[in-house]
């Protein structure tokens, strides 16, 4: 029989089970042998879309990217256009192949080029060098999608001359915040890029790995074949697929603005800071005002808005409504694609953090050559209002500088013995250098802890293997905000009293909590550990009083890659990150700087170090991000720091908490 | 309708399905042998075939032991002599001391195709044991393919057709298992855990039945000889090779260096079939030359009695180039 005949004879079935669907009462029905009905809808709903699907071949190209190691095999696309486009995963061109093969339904090979790549949904859009005309699928719209309907995930992997399939049903249709669809269809390797396609044979989506959490090409592809798989609606695809086409790379859209708190699903969308020229800053958006409409759907937390844009790309328009007090606003806003850094203004001084006073920030330190000091204010200075707002706390002062930037000029009142003075000054950038020499930041002594247990604590956390132990300085306070110092070992093993004998008497001297969890393997970290690291931190959190605004992950050689994975993951709770002949993870996308959410970088490095050039180029372009990078140079050889060093690098973190 | 269509189907199923695993179940056994050192599992799956104690499995380090256990379905517990196997395809057929036994006939198993509903049944991580059924992972058959489609894209001996399943059929234990089509007619038997190095991906597959039921009737013979890999996979005692060709290739820096065309010497073969400096060789004779070092090895493998087909990219272009043998 040929192919022709069979495909006809499959869509005789189709339409005979529709039929009986429709006329027959339920009894008689059942009484059907109902397994073969649906195997051959099955087969005739691959056979409809079969022509689209086509084969992926690539050649060269690298064989290793990160630690995984790429296949060689073919991969699947999936005809938008008659014309020669094609739709396929990002994930299937990784290795940056130098030339790309596609097999024609005639079976004709056709040299391909990528015209077009999807950054937000990780799509890539090629086009064939081929006047043989493509199928192109019927496609159906996201509306019309029902959890729990019969799905199926088709490839070209295994044999040209026929599709492999995957038979499930549609588990959700609202995944990785409104980006995607999910199947428990076996997607994998095997089918990425081909498309999940209903009874119909009609196309839901491109199949895509993709993980909430992770970014990047391979983020996700560690679930294949594990019953939760992806798919970037065909729908929203085909919204944008005319530029893709005019080969215009697409981008997820930014409004930029901060938010107030850390927890987005029980916080409300409450704006801490807009970045100077931001799409949000040109709308007039202002800090203070609250999100509570976003295209018509209502927005009560921060992660209904995360969902609200997650899916918008750069040049998309939303629709924002904010409340002001209790005037209501509606702004149109158009995304963009990168925001122009955010950097973080100085006044140039650091807190008291014991300072005798109901309101307002009492000087500790000013710091040589800082605007603070141009303009005469000193140590003991008891700073008050700032441009006619009153300033209430240490973190209410950084959250209202964090609205300004370098350069802005800011009107300030501060009481000298009881007498107010009035200070106008011109706010510079957060330093890089480190202060010789500090004030103490209490104005008493802690001689003797108020807790029982007091030295090493170890921590269990349910659920993970991994050992953790925490460092309680013997004259811990519980009214004393401490800073948190959280030690990531080398590969290599953990040596509890080296680590232990290293720090003491950093901690006692300048109220520091050291949290030293440790990797499963000795040998080794992974990343997924990253995890592991932040429970560690929320135990510590949830149990001792310590300063959010020094909180600092440090490591050296592969702990300090740990430590930069664990910071950018978990901005909500790290503020300092500091590293030794560490580089930034490879393919390690930094984030960009955030007005509340402020990261300062320490890294420390030896010019002889196999990975100098790399310390190199990740700080050159950590500072072109506007992050504060204090870099150390340790000499010739590489090597961990020296106790002048580490002196120096806790008085670092004694400045974290700098206004 | 479709909601009707796919709602009601559930009552009729389960009816059904159960019915088919009810005869199936009888005919499963648990083999148990060597093993349970260094993660090495020591238990693996197999089917009755005969009425009187023939039991088809895989071949193994599991069977590799003068003690193998067969356990049946009822529980009964039998010592199993190991009758011969086929290290080609990887088969191996046991017999107990039992009659009247409920058994798969290999003459009636059925052939299956993409799309087929099936039921795979095996002892998967050994988790039944005495008498408790056999698992059983229901699925689709995802491809009919043929494993020795490239060649060292998957590490095993057996080179021929597989249904590749899209459930999670192939953990340990689980190889000697059955596939059955929903009727519960014999279609397969499950194979061992498998990658695809092709794309890094675990590969679930039975070997279908009619691959293997000669070499059974022959092991059941007594008369097996065992069948080496074709001829045609072997490396040509007189080959093709680049110098031959009068190609010279890009340097081969990385291990995926493209094969791009270096260099060419002036009347060579490859010069007067028409291939240029600077194409780019995709495919030799069917096969994908992803580079260099592919294309060197895919060579070893051509007689030079034989004409090459290059498909070489130019600029955007494909052309087919033949080279014809050397006298």
């Amino acid at each position: 029989m040929t192919n022709l005949n069979k495909t006809l004879m499959n869509r005789a079935t189709t339409s005979a089970i529709v039929l009986l669907a429709t006329l027959l009462p339920a009894i008689l029905l059942a009484e059907q042998d109902l397994e073969e009905l649906q195997e051959q809808a099955v087969k005739s709903a691959v056979s409809k879309v079969a022509k689209s699907v086509v084969r992926i071949e690539t050649f060269g190209g690298l064989e290793k990217v990160g630690r995984m190691l790429v296949g060689t095999g073919p991969t699947t696309g999936l005809a938008v256009s008659e014309d020669g486009f094609i739709l396929s995963s990002a994930f299937n061109f990784i290795q940056q192949p130098s030339s790309i093969l596609i097999t024609l339904p005639s079976g004709k090979r056709a040299a391909a080029e990528i015209v077009a790549r999807d950054s937000s949904r990780m799509l890539v859009l090629l086009k064939v060098n081929s006047d043989e005309k493509l199928v192109v699928p019927e496609s159906i719209a996201r509306g019309t999608m029902t959890v729990g309907q019969l799905t199926i995930a088709v490839g070209r992997t295994f044999d040209q001359n026929q599709p492999n399939i995957s038979v499930g049903i549609l588990s959700a249709t609202n995944r990785i915040w409104g980006k995607a669809i999910q199947s428990d269809a076996k997607i994998s390797p095997s089918n990425y890029g081909g498309p999940l396609v209903d009874i119909h044979g009609r196309v839901l989506g491109i199949l895509v790995p993709m993980s909430p959490q992770g970014k990047g090409e391979v983020a996700g592809a560690e679930w294949y074949d594990s019953g939760i798989g992806f798919a970037v609606p065909l729908e929203d695809i085909n919204r944008h697929l005319d530029k893709m086409m005019a080969g215009e790379d697409l981008f997820a859209g930014i409004m930029g603005i901060s938010l107030k708190g850390t927890d987005i699903y029980s916080d409300e969308a409450l704006v801490a800071a807009v970045p100077a020229k931001s799409p949000a800053a040109e709308a007039g958006i202002k800090p203070g005002d609250k999100v509570i409409e976003v295209d018509g759907a209502a927005i009560v937390r921060q992660a209904q808005l995360k969902h609200a844009l997650g899916g918008k790309y750069a040049g998309d328009t939303v629709q924002v409504v904010v409340l002001r007090g209790e005037e209501r606003l509606e702004k149109s806003i158009e995304l963009t694609d990168k925001l122009i850094p955010y950097e973080h203004p100085f006044l140039g001084v650091l807190p008291m953090r014991d300072a005798d006073v109901k309101k307002g920030i009492v000087v500790r330190f000013v710091y040589p050559g800082s605007p603070a000091q141009a303009s005469g204010i000193e140590t003991g200075d008891h700073l008050i209002s700032l441009d006619a707002n009153e300033i209430v706390d240490i973190v209410g002062m950084q959250e209202m500088l964090a609205t300004h930037e370098p350069g802005a000029q800011v009107q300030l009142k501060l009481l000298r013995n009881g007498e107010k003075i009035d200070v106008e000054l011109d706010l510079s950038k957060l330093p890089v250098e480190i202060p010789e020499q500090l004030p103490p930041a209490y104005g008493s002594k802690s001689e003797k802890a108020d807790v029982e247990t007091v030295g090493v604590v170890e921590i269990k956390i349910p659920e993970e293997q991994n050992s953790c132990i925490v460092y309680i300085p013997d004259n811990y306070r519980a009214e004393r905000a401490h800073g948190l110092l959280v030690w990531i070992h080398e590969p290599g093993g953990f040596d509890q009293e080296k680590v232990v004998s290293r720090w003491k008497k950093y901690c006692e001297e300048f109220g520091l909590i050291l949290l030293s969890p440790q990797s499963a393997d000795p040998k080794r970290w992974r990343s997924t550990e990253v995890e592991f690291i932040r429970k560690t931190i929320d135990d510590v959190l949830a149990n001792y009083n310590v300063d959010r605004s020094r909180v600092v992950v440090h490591g050296h050689q592969a702990g300090g890659s740990m430590a930069y994975l664990a910071a950018f993951g978990h901005r909500e709770l790290v503020r300092g990150v500091a590293v030794v002949d560490a580089a930034l993870p490879r393919r390690m996308q930094p984030p960009s700087n955030d007005p509340i959410q402020r990261l300062a970088i320490y890294s420390a490095s030896a010019s002889k170090s196999k990975l100098a050039e790399v310390i190199k180029a990740g700080n050159d372009r950590l500072g072109s991000l506007k992050f504060p990078v204090t870099t150390k140079n340790l000499g010739f050889d590489p090597r961990y720091l020296n106790e002048n060093e580490i002196k120096e690098l806790v008085r670092w973190i004694d400045t974290l908490d700098r206004i | 309708m479709l909601f009707l269509w796919l709602v009601l189907p559930l009552a009729a199923k389960s009816a059904s399905f159960s019915e088919v695993i009810d005869e199936v179940q009888p005919r499963m056994v648990k083999i148990y042998g060597a093993g349970g050192i260094s993660g090495l599992e020591a238990y693996q799956s197999g089917f009755i075939i005969s009425s009187e104690g023939h039991v088809l499995t895989v071949w193994s380090y599991v069977l590799d032991t003068d003690y193998i256990t067969v356990t049946l379905d009822d529980g009964r517990k039998f010592q199993a002599e190991f009758v011969g196997h086929d290290p080609r395809i990887e088969i191996a057929l046991l017999k107990i001391d039992a009659t009247d036994l409920p058994y798969f006939n290999l003459d009636e198993a059925v052939e299956l195709s993409s799309g087929d509903r099936v039921l795979a049944f095996s002892n998967l991580y050994g988790v039944a044991t005495g008498s408790e059924p056999a698992s059983v992972l229901h699925g689709s058959v995802s491809a009919a393919t043929d494993l020795a489609a490239r060649r060292g894209a998957f590490d095993t001996t057996y080179r021929g057709p597989v249904y590749v399943l899209d459930a999670m059929t192939n953990n340990p234990g689980a190889a000697g298992g059955v596939l059955t089509n929903r009727r519960g007619q014999l279609a397969g038997v499950l194979g061992k855990e498998l990658r695809n190095s092709m794309n890094n991906t675990w590969l679930n597959y039975a070997i279908p039945i009619g691959e293997l039921a000669q070499s059974v009737d022959d092991i059941r013979a007594g008369k097996l000889i065992p069948r080496t890999e074709d001829d045609s996979r072997r490396p040509s005692l007189d080959p093709w090779a680049l110098d031959l060709l009068g190609v010279t290739l890009v340097p081969n820096v990385l291990d995926k260096t493209p094969p791009f065309v270096d260099r060419i010497r002036p009347e060579s073969p490859a010069e007067q079939a028409g291939l240029r400096v600077d194409d780019l060789i995709l495919f030799i004779n069917d096969g994908i030359a992803s580079s260099c070092r592919v294309l060197t090895d895919e060579l070893k493998f051509i007689d030079r009695e034989e004409e090459i087909r290059l498909l070489v990219q130019r600029d955007k272009e494909l052309v087919e180039i033949q080279i014809r043998s050397v006298d």
